[in-house]
């Protein structure tokens, strides 16, 4: 029974979907200048006049689209996102600071999501080559599965963040030496609460976070840690997951 | 936050205060800034042994729904960030969507079926303890130094979403309920208001989304004391609504009445930069029936500036008409029916932590008789600035200054100029503690003898909303 995870490299052309035409772009600017320049600003660096608010002198600020450090990816650590990332937290929106804009049509989504890749020459100069992806069935969270996750917790330290008990009050950040790219102090995510979690809750979507790391905050890739066949990636999630189950029976 | 940033933001808001203070009024007792900051100081002091949980916010209705923190839509509750008026002008609706029937949605066949917690929410604002302090007058008749102790009496049971895209609702439990129709002929064109509502919502000042509450206090004497902003008042002493109930010369009214019967429409059909509203009002004190068969008409303008750099500064300007919307009983004259009218101007400058804004109002009654405006001044005036800086996190200082010249009853004009200051410390985004001290800077002799023998008033409470 060889279950390991598969950490496969596949040259990727972005999304057939994604229709660049002046039109579209022209369609995608005006959902930009009704919906997000509020936070995002006009010029997409992620001050927009309502952006100093929600989270006032601690991270995070709206994304700035200049710089090609996103968070939400399937993507290398370093890379830019694939469009599908981009649609699925637009669509999904950030638990805690970006509403959800399903309330868009697909179109719609796809339209603003060509015209914020303007925001960035990175868009226009870099493929993204590099997809993670997640090729084995989630495993059955077992006790055993939990303690070795909890094993894992350990090991790759990240409790130093996390704090032992999860809650996102370990040493680093108590000590107040955490802060993201914009050098705003920045809270540890509370791994006991699993619907605040900003790139899904989902068995996936946490295999990814791990994976991926999130660019631009201090949760780092493990990518390499999880590349071998007799490490696998459900132990660490089933762990997480058993985090919120435990608090919220 | 930690003990060190707790004492940094206690003496920055001891030093503000002082500042405050000994710029403005010279000659008051310095016990009263000690009070205040002590007050502060216990407050913070008890506050920071609770132990805050940051990522852990409870939050209200739409908060709920959208799965966002409530800071996403105000400055500071219950003021409204740039984002926050779009939401509210789009019929609680994303800007730039139609969304009213998706989010918060179950679908079971072609029934969709709202998750209660997403529509019901609770509010409820307490002083706690306020101080009055007035000045020595007639011991059987004036009023009287009180201290009052508050119970969270001042509770409301509040509804609110959306019924399918661009249908919203609003209905509370004390005076409000409208239905909203939507983005009509086109995207932000036109949004109506149907029911009982605030005219200015969408006004660069609006009435309801005050920082520091409106108070009313009985201190003994003939009438109430009401601390509320000057530009908002009704500000003519003797004046009656049309059942002939006297008006508190303080009583947000007209334009910025905190709710009345009515229908209102308004949009930006030509982009962000510019909206418009005109509606139709019963009147004064009038609910759904109308004792005088005429209506008070509205107009407001607002330009906007909304782009980038943490900056948006917006200007508005209203005229309001009344029909026969009010009656006068000054001394030695009949009553009599009166039009009165408001014209208005309010802008605000966000920057940062930065919140200013403020509003000027001019009052006018016409159709009195010549005898009547021998005792009755027809026009009067009202502005108040407000300064909000959010200091940290969790900290909001505020300071609020009124000015009312008021008209009516020549023998009782309000006259009168009113400091607040008040810091609101949040423990979580939606429950706030307060303490607040106003100040009146006026002797405002000719007013009315609550208002003349006024000094300063020290309030403490609690805000929040579920
Ligand atoms: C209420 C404010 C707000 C609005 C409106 C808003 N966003 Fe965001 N957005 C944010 C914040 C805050 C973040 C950063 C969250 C974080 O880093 O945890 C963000 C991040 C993003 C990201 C980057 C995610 C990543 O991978 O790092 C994208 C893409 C995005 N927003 C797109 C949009 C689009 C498109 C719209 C308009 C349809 C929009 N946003 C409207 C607040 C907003
Ligand atoms: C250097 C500090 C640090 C370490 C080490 C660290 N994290 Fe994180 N992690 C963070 C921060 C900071 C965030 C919050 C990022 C944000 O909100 O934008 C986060 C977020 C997360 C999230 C939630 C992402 C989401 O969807 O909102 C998960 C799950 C997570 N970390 C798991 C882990 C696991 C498992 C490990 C160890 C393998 C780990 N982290 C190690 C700092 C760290």
């Amino acid at each position: 029974m060889s279950l390991y995870l598969a950490i496969t490299c596949i040259a990727t052309s972005q999304a057939a979907k994604l229709d660049r035409s002046p039109e579209a772009l022209e369609k995608g600017a005006t959902i930009y200048h009704r919906a997000c320049i509020f936070c995002h600003g006009i010029a997409g660096k992620g001050d927009g006049p309502a952006a100093f608010f929600a989270s006032s002198y601690s991270a995070p600020r709206p994304k700035d689209f200049t710089r090609k450090d996103y968070k939400f990816r399937s993507t290398i650590s370093g890379e830019l996102p694939t469009d599908q990332d981009l649609f699925r937290t637009i669509t999904n929106g950030i638990p805690g600071y970006m509403p959800p804009f399903e309330g868009l049509t697909e179109t719609e989504r796809w339209n603003v999501i060509a015209y914020i890749k303007t925001f960035s020459p990175a868009f226009q100069t870099e493929h993204v080559n590099t997809l993670i992806t997640l090729e084995m069935p989630p495993r059955p969270a077992t006790s055993d599965s939990i303690a070795r996750g909890r094993m894992m917790y350990l090991e790759l330290e990240c409790h130093v963040c996390h704090g032992l008990d999860a809650t996102g009050h370990g040493p680093v950040h108590t000590q107040g030496d955490l802060k993201d790219n914009t050098g705003l102090p920045i809270q540890p995510t509370n791994l006991t609460n699993l619907p605040s979690f900003k790139n899904g809750a989902s068995p996936q979507d946490i295999a990814r976070t791990i994976l991926t790391g999130l660019d631009g905050a201090p949760m780092p890739s493990y990518a390499s840690a999880f590349s071998s066949p007799d490490t696998s990636i459900w132990h660490m999630v089933n762990y997480v997951l058993s985090l919120s189950t435990a608090t919220q029976p | 936050m930690d003990a060190d940033s707790l004492t940094r933001n206690l003496l920055r808001c001891v030093r503000i205060l002082r500042e405050v203070r000994v710029s403005l009024l010279p000659n008051v007792s310095f016990l009263l800034t000690r009070l205040i900051c002590a007050a502060i100081a216990v407050a913070i002091g008890v506050l920071s042994t609770v132990s805050v949980v940051p990522d852990a916010d409870a939050i209200p209705a739409f908060a709920r729904k959208y799965n966002v923190t409530c800071t996403v839509c105000h400055t500071r509750e219950p003021r409204l960030n740039t984002f926050g008026e779009r939401f509210l002008e789009n019929g609680y609706q994303m800007p730039g969507t139609e969304d009213g029937g998706i989010v918060g949605k179950k679908k079971l066949g072609d029934v969709t079926l709202p998750d209660v917690t997403d529509y019901l929410a609770f509010r409820m604002r307490a002083n706690a303890v306020s101080m009055f302090n007035v000045d020595e007058q007639d011991a059987d008749t004036g009023p009287k130094d009180r201290t009052l102790l508050g119970s969270p009496r001042n509770f409301t049971l509040l509804g609110a979403g959306t019924i399918t895209n661009n249908v919203g609702f609003f209905a509370d439990t004390s005076d409000r309920a409208v239905i909203t129709l939507n983005n009509l002929g086109m995207h932000n064109l036109a949004h109506l208001r149907i029911g009982e509502f605030d005219p200015s919502a969408f006004y660069s000042h609006s009435t309801r989304r005050q920082q520091l509450g409106i108070v009313t206090a009985k201190l003994g004497g003939a009438s109430s004391l009401m601390l509320a902003p000057a530009a908002f008042a009704a500000k003519f002493s003797g004046l009656h609504d049309r059942h002939g109930a006297l008006i508190d010369p303080s009583t947000p009214s007209l334009f910025n009445t905190e709710s009345e019967v009515g229908i209102d429409i308004h949009g930006r059909p030509f982009g962000d930069w510019f909206l418009y509203q005109v509606g139709v009002l019963n009147g004064e004190g009038e609910g759904t029936s109308d004792s005088n068969n005429s209506k008070d008409w509205y107009v407001m303008g607002r330009l906007d500036w909304a782009q980038s750099n943490l900056f948006s500064a917006n200007i508005s300007g209203f005229s309001y008409m009344g029909t026969n919307n009010a009656t006068i009983a000054a001394a030695g004259a009949p009553g009599h029916d009166a039009d009165w009218n408001r014209y208005g101007v309010a802008a605000t400058i966000r920057y940062q932590m930065f919140d200013v804004y403020g509003s000027y109002t001019i009052d006018r009654i016409s159709g009195l008789s010549e005898a009547t405006e021998a005792v009755f001044d027809t026009s009067a005036s009202g502005l108040t600035l407000q300064a909000d800086v959010i200091v940290t996190d969790r900290l909001l200082m505020s300071a609020q200054y009124n000015n009312l010249d008021g008209g009516g009853d020549r023998s009782m004009r309000l006259r009168q100029s009113v400091l607040g200051l008040q810091a609101k410390y949040f423990l979580r985004s939606n429950i706030a503690i307060f303490v607040r001290n106003d100040l009146n800077l006026r002797s405002a002799e000719e007013s009315p003898p609550v208002h003349h023998a006024f000094r300063h008033a020290l309030l403490s409470g609690l805000a929040l909303v579920f």
